[in-house]
C-alpha cells in the first residue's frame, strides 16, 4: 500500500496551508525549538511519507488511546493519526480477528525495519495466559515485531516502566518495554495517561528530524519531561510563603494554596501538566484541587500513600520502634552488668 | 527502588531503629552503673534543688565570659537556628506527626485539637543559614585555637560533618539547587539525617542527653554541700 | 629525668627555713616509685581505676564535648596560655580508659581496639598535668558548660596514679612519711605535744591535750604547728574565751592528709580514721578543723564514707566555728579598723560551701571587707593547693600564677589580706618573699585571736 505524501494527504481532507502551518507552529513551540524551525516542520511534515505505525496493546486499560483521541477542538490530532499509516490498533481500527492479524503481517513485511512501533501496558512475564492476543502471548509478540521497528514508543506508565500490573506485588509478573527489547530505540512517553500532545509532538520531532528526540535518564523526551511539576506550578509562590492547604476543601484549599500537606508528588514528578495541562489546556490535577500523584513517574503506586506528604517516609512502625526499644534496654543493661562485675574483679584483685 | 525511595524507606527504618538502640544502649549502660551512698551530713537538705544547676549552667558566671563568649554566642546560635528548624519546619513538622501518628495514634492536633506551630519558610531558610554560618565559624576555632585543636578529636570533626550535612543539603533541596533533580537533593537531604541519627548515640552528640545527667549529678552534690553552683 | 626508687632510700629531709615547708629540694628526683615493670604500672593504674569509677564519673567521662571552656578558668592556663594545661586535658588518658575498659561500648573498643590501650609514657607525662599544675581548685567544675565536676576526676586519677607509682617525688615523701610518723611534715605526736607545751608556757595559755571526754576535738595542721604555731595558741584562746569543753588529742591531731592529696587512698582512709576514733573515744559532739582547706574538704565532705557510715559528730571547719560564736554572741572582739580583703580558699568556699562564714567574723572584726574581683565561688585559686606548694619543679609555674593574687588584691587597695588556710598562708608567704611583694597574708582565726577582748583576770 503505498501511501501518499502527508502533505497531500492533508490537503484532500481540506485542511488548509495556513491552518497546516498554524499547527506546525504549535508543535514547534510545544517541543520548545525555535520558531525559525517552523518552516523546516512544516517541509519535513509536508513531505513526510506516511511511515506505517503498528500499535500493540498489551495489559493496558485502552486509558492511554483514550487521552490520544480525546481531541477536544483539535481533529488536527486525529487526522495526522490518519495521516500516519495507522497500520494495526485494536481499538481504532476497523478488522477484527485474523483480518486484522493479517494486516499488521502484511503491513510488517512491506514496511520491514522502517515502521513505528507503539506499545501500551505492560507485558506479563509470568504465566504466558495472563494476556495473550490472537492466542500470541504478550512477551513473544513484542519480540516479534520489536525485530523489524525503527524505533518504539512506550506509550504510557504501564509500558515504559510496569505501570499498575506492576505494583506491588505485581502477580502477572508485568514488565516494562525496555526490559525486553534491548537493541532498539526507546522513547518513553510515560503518564497514566500521557498528555494528547505529548504524544503528537513526540511524533512529530520524529518525524521532523528522522530520529529520537533528546530523552532524560528514564528515556523520557526531555522537551515535556524535563522539568517537574513543582517547578511550573502556578501555586508554588504558596509554597514558598508556606501556605498550605491542611484538609481538602478547608480554607486553604479553597485559597488555592499549595497541597505538599495532602501528599503532592509535584516535586518529584517529571511532566508538562504544569504547563500544557490537560483536555486542550483546561486544567490539571493541582489547579482541579487534589495533589499531583506522580503518574509519569516509575512505580508510583508504591510510593507510599497519596495523601502522605513527600517528607514523611517509612520510619518504621509500633513494632520496629519497640522492638528497637527492647535491644537496646537489654544491651544497655548488659554492658552496665559487665561493667559492675569488671569493677568486682578488680576490688577483688 | 531509586535513591530517595531507599532513602525514605528501609535507610529510614534502620537508622531510627539504629538511634534508638544505641542511645538507650549508651544512657542505661551508663545510668545503671554503681553509685555509692554519700554518708555525709549535708549542709543543704534539699539536693534536688540542685537540678537548677541544669539551667544555671546554660550561661557561665560573668568572670568567666572573657574567653568564653564567643563559644557561648556561637553555640547558641547555632542550637537555636537547628532546632528551630529542626521542629518547625512544615515539612519536617509533618514528617514527625506522621510518626506521632504511627506510634501513639495521634498527634498534637487529634490529642488537643492545637496545630502544632510553623514558621514561615523564609525565616526557616535564614535560621539555616545563620545554623551554618555558626558552625562554620566554630570549625575554624576549634582548628585556629590551640586549647580545642590540642583536645579535639574524630569524634569532634565527624560529628560536625554529620550536622551540617543536613542543614546544607536541606536548604539545596528546598532551593532546588542548581536545577539538579529534585529526587536527587531530597534523597540527599533524607540519607544525611539518617547519617546524623546513626552516628548519635556512639559520638559526642550524646551531650544532648547526657547534659541533664551531668549537671543534674554535680548540681544535687554541689547543692548538698553548699558549694558554689 | 627520673629514676625508679631503690627498694631503700633515705628520708628526704624537710626544710623549715623557707617560706614555704616542704622537703629540701631534691638532688634527684624519684618520680616513680617502686621496682615495677611499665605494664604492670599501667595495669595497676587501669585496675585502679576500674575499682574507683561509678556512675557519677562515667557521666561526667560521657559528657565533655571538647569545647576547651575549662581553660579559661584554669589559673594555670592563665598564666601560660599553654593548652596542654586545659583541666579536661589532664583526664585524657584516663578518658581513654574509660571509654576502653568501662564505657557502655567498651566491649566493642576493646574488640576493634578503637582507643588504644594507655602506655606508661603516656601515664608518666601526665605526672606534671595531674600533680604539678593542678590544685584540685574546681573552678574549672564551676565553668564547664556540661557540669563536669572535672576536679573530683583529677582526684580519682591521682588514685590510678599512686598505684602505678607514678607520684612526684616530694609528694611521695611527705605521704610515706605522713604514714609511718603520723604527720607530713615531722609534726610526730611528741613533737606537737611537746610545742604545745612550749607554746603554753609562753603564751599563757592552757593547751589541753587527751581529756578522756571533751565536747569538742580540736585539730591542726602541720603546717600551722610547723610554721604557724601562733594559731596553736589562738585556737587555745578562743576556745576558752568561748568557754568550750574542748581537748586536741595526740591520737588524732593531724588534720592535713596527704594520702588525699597525693591519690593514696589507704593512706587517706587511715589518717582520716584516727581524726574519728579519737573523736569518737572522747565522745566529741564537734570536731573543729584547723586553717586547712583540704583538711575540711578530708573530713567534712570524705569522712564519713571513709568511716562507712554518718560521723557521730558535726565537723566545722575554724570559721565556721567563729562564725557560730560570733552568731550566738559569744566572741568579744576589738574593732580592727582596717581595710581587709578575704583570699577565698577553694577548699572550704568554692568546694566545701562555707562561702559566708569567714565573711561573718570579718564583719564582726569591724573590718572594712572590700571583695576582690573575682571573689567568693569564682575566685581565683593561691595556686599552692594540692600539694604543687611542695613540688620544687612546679615553683615557677606557681609563681606565675601567683601574679594573679598579688594583682586582685592591689585592686581592692586593701590593707589586710585575710585567709583562712595555712596551705594558702604559706604559698602567699613564698610569693611574697619571691617577688618581694609588701602585702602579708593574714590567718583569719589568728586575727580574731588577737582581737579578743578578755576579762581582767
Amino acid at each position: 500500500m503505498s501511501s501518499p505524501l502527508l502533505g497531500e494527504f492533508l490537503r484532500s481532507r481540506g485542511v488548509t496551508r495556513r491552518d497546516f502551518l498554524q499547527f506546525c507552529t504549535t508543535t514547534t513551540a510545544l517541543m520548545g525549538l525555535s520558531s525559525t524551525l517552523v518552516p523546516r516542520v512544516a517541509t519535513a511534515l509536508a513531505q513526510a511519507r506516511r511511515p506505517s505505525v503498528i500499535w500493540l496493546p498489551f495489559q493496558e486499560c485502552t486509558g492511554c488511546t483514550e487521552s490520544i483521541t480525546r481531541a477536544h477542538g483539535s481533529t488536527l490530532e486525529s487526522l495526522i493519526f490518519q495521516g500516519i499509516s495507522l497500520d494495526y490498533q485494536h481499538t481504532l481500527q476497523a478488522a477484527a480477528g485474523d483480518a486484522a492479524e493479517r494486516a499488521r503481517e502484511t503491513a510488517m513485511k512491506e514496511n520491514w525495519g522502517r515502521y513505528l512501533l507503539i506499545v501500551d501496558g505492560s507485558i506479563p512475564t509470568g504465566n504466558k495466559g495472563f494476556s495473550t492476543v490472537a492466542g500470541l502471548d504478550n512477551l513473544s509478540l513484542l519480540q516479534e515485531v520489536a525485530r523489524g521497528a525503527a524505533a518504539i514508543v512506550a506509550l504510557g506508565s504501564c509500558a515504559a516502566f510496569g505501570g499498575i500490573p506492576a505494583a506491588n506485588p505485581n502477580p502477572t509478573g508485568a514488565v516494562a518495554v525496555s526490559d525486553v527489547v534491548k537493541d532498539k530505540p526507546i522513547i518513553n512517553v510515560s503518564g497514566c495517561p500521557p498528555i494528547p500532545v505529548v504524544i503528537t509532538g513526540v511524533l512529530t520531532q520524529y518525524l521532523t528530524f528522522g530520529k529520537l528526540p533528546e530523552l532524560d535518564a528514564l528515556g523520557r523526551p526531555r522537551s515535556f519531561y524535563g522539568q517537574t511539576i513543582h517547578d511550573r506550578c502556578y501555586r508554588r509562590p504558596f509554597y514558598e510563603r508556606g501556605q498550605f492547604a491542611d484538609s481538602f476543601d478547608d480554607e486553604g484549599a479553597r485559597q488555592g494554596w499549595c497541597l505538599y500537606k495532602l501528599g503532592c508528588r509535584g516535586p518529584t514528578t517529571h511532566n508538562a501538566c504544569a504547563t500544557v495541562k490537560w483536555n486542550d489546556g483546561t486544567s490539571f490535577p493541582i489547579e482541579a484541587g487534589h495533589g499531583c500523584i506522580g503518574c509519569s513517574e516509575p512505580g508510583f503506586w508504591d510510593k507510599g500513600g497519596f495523601y502522605q506528604p513527600l517528607s514523611t517516609g517509612h520510619w518504621g512502625s509500633a513494632r520496629t520502634v519497640g522492638i528497637a526499644v527492647g535491644v537496646g534496654a537489654a544491651l544497655g543493661v548488659a554492658s552496665a552488668a559487665l561493667a559492675r562485675k569488671r569493677q568486682k574483679d578488680a576490688e577483688g584483685a | 527502588m531509586n535513591l530517595l525511595d531507599f532513602a525514605r524507606g528501609p535507610a529510614l527504618q534502620w537508622s531510627v531503629a539504629i538511634f534508638i538502640v544505641g542511645v538507650l544502649w549508651r544512657l542505661l549502660g551508663v545510668l545503671l552503673l554503681r553509685t555509692r551512698k554519700d554518708h555525709s551530713e549535708p549542709r543543704n537538705d534539699a539536693a534536688w534543688k540542685g537540678l537548677r544547676l541544669i539551667a544555671l549552667r546554660s550561661w557561665p558566671r560573668k568572670e568567666f565570659l572573657g574567653g568564653t563568649a564567643f563559644g557561648e554566642v556561637m553555640g547558641y546560635a547555632f542550637h537555636i537556628g537547628f532546632l528551630l528548624t529542626l521542629f518547625f519546619f512544615v515539612p519536617h513538622v509533618l514528617f514527625f506527626a506522621d510518626i506521632s501518628r504511627g506510634l501513639f495514634g495521634t498527634d498534637l492536633h487529634g490529642l488537643t485539637g492545637l496545630s502544632w506551630p510553623t514558621l514561615p519558610n523564609g525565616v526557616v531558610m535564614l535560621l539555616s543559614a545563620i545554623s551554618i554560618a555558626a558552625l562554620v565559624a566554630v570549625l575554624v576555632h576549634r582548628v585556629v585555637n590551640p586549647v580545642k585543636r590540642l583536645i579535639s578529636n574524630f569524634d569532634d570533626y565527624f560529628s560536625w560533618l554529620v550536622t551540617i550535612a543536613p542543614l546544607v543539603t536541606g536548604m539545596a533541596a528546598f532551593a532546588h539547587l542548581g536545577g539538579w533533580p529534585y529526587e536527587r537533593l531530597l534523597a540527599f537531604h533524607f540519607l544525611s539525617a539518617e547519617l546524623l541519627l546513626v552516628w548519635f548515640p556512639f559520638g559526642k552528640l550524646m551531650h544532648a542527653f547526657t547534659i541533664f545527667a551531668a549537671r543534674g549529678s554535680t548540681g544535687m552534690l554541689f547543692e548538698r554541700k553548699g558549694a558554689s553552683l | 629525668m627520673t629514676e625508679t626508687t631503690p627498694t631503700t632510700r633515705e628520708l628526704d629531709p624537710l626544710e623549715f627555713d623557707k617560706p614555704r615547708v616542704s622537703i629540701r629540694k631534691p638532688e634527684h628526683r624519684f618520680d616513680t616509685q617502686g621496682e615495677l615493670p611499665d605494664a604492670a604500672r599501667v595495669e595497676r593504674a587501669m585496675n585502679s581505676f576500674v575499682r574507683d569509677f561509678g556512675r557519677t564519673a562515667a557521666v561526667y567521662m560521657e559528657s565533655c564535648i571538647h569545647c576547651g571552656m575549662c581553660a579559661e578558668a584554669c589559673h594555670f592556663y592563665e598564666v601560660t596560655q599553654d593548652p596542654k594545661y586545659t583541666p579536661i586535658w589532664k583526664l585524657e588518658p584516663f578518658k581513654q580508659a574509660y571509654k576502653r575498659e568501662y564505657g557502655p561500648f567498651a566491649f566493642v573498643y576493646r574488640a576493634l581496639n578503637l582507643k588504644p590501650k594507655v602506655t606508661v609514657d603516656e601515664l608518666q607525662q601526665w605526672q606534671h598535668l595531674l600533680y604539678d599544675s593542678c590544685t584540685v581548685c574546681g573552678r574549672c567544675s564551676l565553668m564547664c558548660p556540661m557540669g563536669i565536676d572535672i576536679a573530683s576526676l583529677v582526684s580519682q586519677a591521682r588514685h590510678g596514679m599512686f598505684k602505678a607509682g607514678l607520684v612526684p617525688h616530694e609528694l611521695a615523701a611527705v605521704t610515706e612519711r605522713a604514714q609511718r610518723e603520723g604527720s607530713p611534715l615531722g609534726a610526730t605526736p611528741k613533737v606537737f605535744a611537746d610545742r604545745c607545751e612550749w607554746l603554753s608556757d609562753e603564751h599563757d595559755v592552757e593547751i589541753t591535750i587527751d581529756k578522756p571526754r571533751a565536747e569538742v576535738l580540736c585539730a591542726m595542721s602541720s603546717i600551722e604547728i610547723m610554721k604557724y604555731p601562733e594559731s596553736v595558741v589562738a585556737t587555745a584562746r578562743i576556745m576558752r574565751h568561748v568557754g568550750a569543753d574542748w581537748t586536741f588529742r595526740l591520737d588524732g591531731y593531724e588534720a592535713t592528709n596527704f594520702g588525699l592529696l597525693t591519690g593514696d587512698a589507704a593512706t587517706q582512709k587511715t589518717l582520716t580514721l584516727k581524726i574519728i576514733h579519737a573523736a569518737v573515744a572522747c565522745g566529741a559532739k564537734v570536731v573543729v578543723l584547723p586553717e586547712c582547706g583540704h583538711a575540711y574538704t578530708a573530713l567534712r565532705w570524705m569522712g564519713a564514707n571513709m568511716y562507712g557510715k554518718p560521723l557521730p559528730f558535726k565537723v566545722m571547719h575554724i570559721a565556721e566555728f567563729l562564725a557560730e560564736q560570733v552568731r550566738a554572741g559569744k566572741l568579744r572582739l576589738r574593732k580592727v579598723g582596717k581595710s581587709a580583703t578575704f583570699h577565698d580558699p577553694c577548699q572550704l568556699v568554692r568546694r566545701g560551701g562555707a562561702i559566708e562564714a569567714p565573711r561573718e567574723v570579718l564583719q564582726a572584726l569591724g573590718v572594712e571587707l572590700r571583695e576582690m574581683y573575682p571573689t567568693k565561688g569564682s575566685n581565683w585559686c593561691c595556686g599552692g593547693g594540692g600539694g604543687v606548694v611542695a613540688i620544687h619543679r612546679a615553683d615557677e609555674l606557681r609563681h606565675k600564677v601567683f601574679k594573679i593574687k598579688m594583682e586582685q588584691i592591689e585592686e581592692t587597695g586593701a590593707e589586710l589580706p585575710v585567709t583562712s588556710c595555712a596551705n594558702c598562708r604559706q604559698t602567699f608567704d613564698d610569693g611574697q618573699a619571691h617577688f618581694k611583694w609588701d602585702k602579708t597574708m593574714h590567718s583569719l582565726l589568728e586575727l580574731v585571736a588577737d582581737n579578743l577582748v578578755e576579762d581582767e583576770q
